[in-house]
C-alpha cells in the first residue's frame, strides 16, 4: 500500500448495497479510499490476484460459503484484511473468520474505526501528525539534494547510514515529496539552498 | 443482466450534455463534432467504431465506480487499442507540452523566475518523459503483443499480468508536483497563471487516472481471458 490510498474491494450481489457502502467508504475522513465493486463470487479469486487489494469486504448471507483463510492465502497480498458485511444477524462462527464486520447501520465514523483498528497507525494517522522538518532533517535535505550519498552525509554529519536512511523516510513522508527533482524544488523555494550550489547536478 | 445509462439510441449530443467529461473520450474515439441529431449507433456506424466498445468504455467512465464484472466478449480489442492510442498522442503531443508552456509562463512571472525555472523544469521534464517510456512501451510492445495474440499466435514469455503495476509511479509523480504548487510554492498575491496551471493539472491527473481505469480494468482482464482460453485451448 502506498503513503495514503487504501484499496478496498467489495463483494456484494447488490448493487443499492454495494455502491451505498462505496460511497460511504469514499467520506471516511483522513484516507483516500479506492473501491472496486465485484459483482459475483466467483470474481473474487481472479480480482484480488490481479489487483491486490488491501481490503476485501464480502456478504457472507449470499456467499456463506466463502473460506476467508483460503482467500486470504491464495491472494499473494501479505496482509489482505477480509471484513464480514451484513444486514441482520449472522451466526457467530461464520463472523469469526473474518477480521471484522461491517453492517448497514454503520457510519462512515465507525468504519473508520475498524479500519483504525486493523491498520497501524501509521497508515490511519500520517495526515494528522507535524509536517515541519527539524532542524536536522534540514540539514539532510541540503546534503541530498546536492547530490551527496547516503555514505556521504552520514560521514558529513557523524551519523550511521542506517540514521541518515530514516532521516530521509521521515523527510518523505512528512513533505509528501519522494523525488530528488522534488526535494529539490522545496529545497529551493523555501531558500535551504542556492542554485548555484545545486547547479552541477542539473 | 447488467444495465447503463447509455445505450446506443441515446444521442450524442445528450451524451455530452450529461457528462462534459466524455467530450475528449469521443475525440479518442476518431469521432468528430457536428453530431446533429445522431444517436450513439449512428455516430459509430458513420465512423467505423464498433457500438459496443464505443459505450462500454462511456459507462465505465461516466458511471465512475470500477465494477468488477464478467469479461464482455462482444468488445473490439482493435477499437480499445485504437482509443488508447490516440489518448497516448493526446496526452505526450498536446496536453503535457501545453502544461509545460503554461508552468514556464508561470514560473516566469515570479521574481525569483531564474533558479525556479530551472528547478522546476527539470522535475516536469523527469516526469514528462517517464510518461513517455510508459506510453511508448504500451504502443511499442504491448498493444502488437496483444494483436498478435488476438491472431491466435503466442510467442515469448510475455504476459499481459506483467504490464500492470506500473502505473502508480506515473500516477504519484503527478501528484508530487501537484503537491509542491500547493503546498509550497511561496506565491505573492493572486496568481491567475499558477491558479491555471494547477487547474490543468489536477484535471489532467484525473484524466490520466481514468485512462489507466481504462487500461486496468476494461483492457487487461479481456487479454487475460484471451490468455486463458489459449492456455485451455
Amino acid at each position: 500500500m502506498n503513503d495514503t490510498t487504501l484499496k478496498i474491494a467489495i463483494a456484494e450481489p447488490s448493487v443499492i448495497i454495494r455502491s451505498g457502502l462505496s460511497v460511504v467508504l469514499k467520506r471516511v475522513t483522513g484516507l483516500h479510499i479506492q473501491t472496486f465493486e465485484i459483482t459475483t463470487i466467483d470474481l473474487i479469486n481472479n480480482y484480488v490476484r490481479l489487483h491486490k487489494p488491501d481490503v476485501l469486504i464480502i456478504n457472507p448471507a449470499y456467499w456463506g460459503a466463502v473460506d476467508v483463510a483460503r482467500l486470504k492465502q491464495d491472494s499473494g497480498v501479505g496482509d489482505l484484511k477480509c471484513f464480514a458485511l451484513t444486514s441482520a444477524m449472522t451466526d457467530p462462527a461464520i463472523i469469526k473468520q473474518y477480521d471484522d464486520e461491517i453492517t448497514t447501520y454503520d457510519t462512515a465514523e465507525s468504519i473508520r474505526e475498524k479500519l483504525n483498528k486493523l491498520f497501524e497507525p501509521a497508515v490511519i494517522e500520517a495526515g494528522e501528525e507535524n509536517e515541519t522538518l527539524s532542524q536536522r532533517e534540514k540539514e539532510i535535505l541540503v546534503c541530498v539534494v546536492k547530490g551527496q550519498t547516503n555514505k556521504e552525509i552520514a560521514q558529513d554529519l557523524f551519523l550511521s547510514t542506517h540514521t541518515v536512511i530514516t532521516h530521509r523516510r521521515n523527510i518523505a513522508r512528512k513533505l509528501e515529496i519522494h523525488s530528488t527533482a522534488g526535494l529539490t524544488i522545496y529545497a529551493i523555494v523555501n531558500k535551504l539552498v542556492e542554485l548555484d550550489e545545486i547547479k552541477k547536478d542539473m | 443482466m447488467q444495465t447503463h445509462k447509455f445505450t446506443e439510441r441515446t444521442r450524442m449530443s445528450e451524451l455530452v450534455n450529461e457528462d462534459a467529461s466524455l467530450l475528449s473520450t469521443i475525440s479518442r474515439f476518431g469521432i468528430s463534432f457536428g453530431f446533429g441529431d445522431k444517436t450513439v449507433k449512428e455516430a459509430c456506424l458513420a465512423n467505423n467504431i464498433d457500438c459496443n466498445t464505443f459505450l462500454a468504455v462511456v459507462n465505465f467512465l461516466s458511471e465512475g465506480n470500477i465494477e468488477i464484472t464478467e469479461v464482455l466478449d462482444t468488445i473490439s480489442i482493435e477499437t480499445v487499442i485504437g482509443y488508447l492510442k490516440n489518448a497516448h498522442e493526446y496526452f505526450l503531443d498536446y496536453k503535457l507540452p501545453s502544461i509545460r508552456n503554461k508552468l514556464i509562463a508561470a514560473v516566469d512571472s515570479s521574481d525569483q523566475s531564474e533558479p525556479y525555472k530551472v528547478v522546476f523544469m527539470k522535475f516536469f521534464d523527469e516526469y514528462f518523459s517517464e510518461v513517455k517510456k510508459h506510453m511508448e512501451y504500451e504502443d511499442k510492445t504491448v498493444f502488437p503483443y496483444v494483436i498478435k495474440l488476438l491472431k491466435g499466435k503466442t510467442e515469448g514469455k510475455y504476459k499481459i499480468a506483467d504490464f500492470e503495476d506500473q502505473h502508480s509511479d506515473v500516477d504519484s509523480k503527478l501528484a508530487e508536483l501537484k503537491n509542491i504548487l500547493i503546498k509550497y510554492y511561496p506565491a505573492k498575491g493572486v496568481n491567475y497563471m499558477l491558479n491555471d496551471v494547477l487547474f490543468d493539472l489536477l484535471s489532467c491527473e484525473k484524466d490520466l487516472s481514468m485512462h489507466n481505469q481504462v487500461e486496468d480494468f476494461f483492457f487487461v482482464p479481456y487479454i487475460e481471458a484471451i490468455e486463458q482460453k489459449n492456455k485451455l485451448a
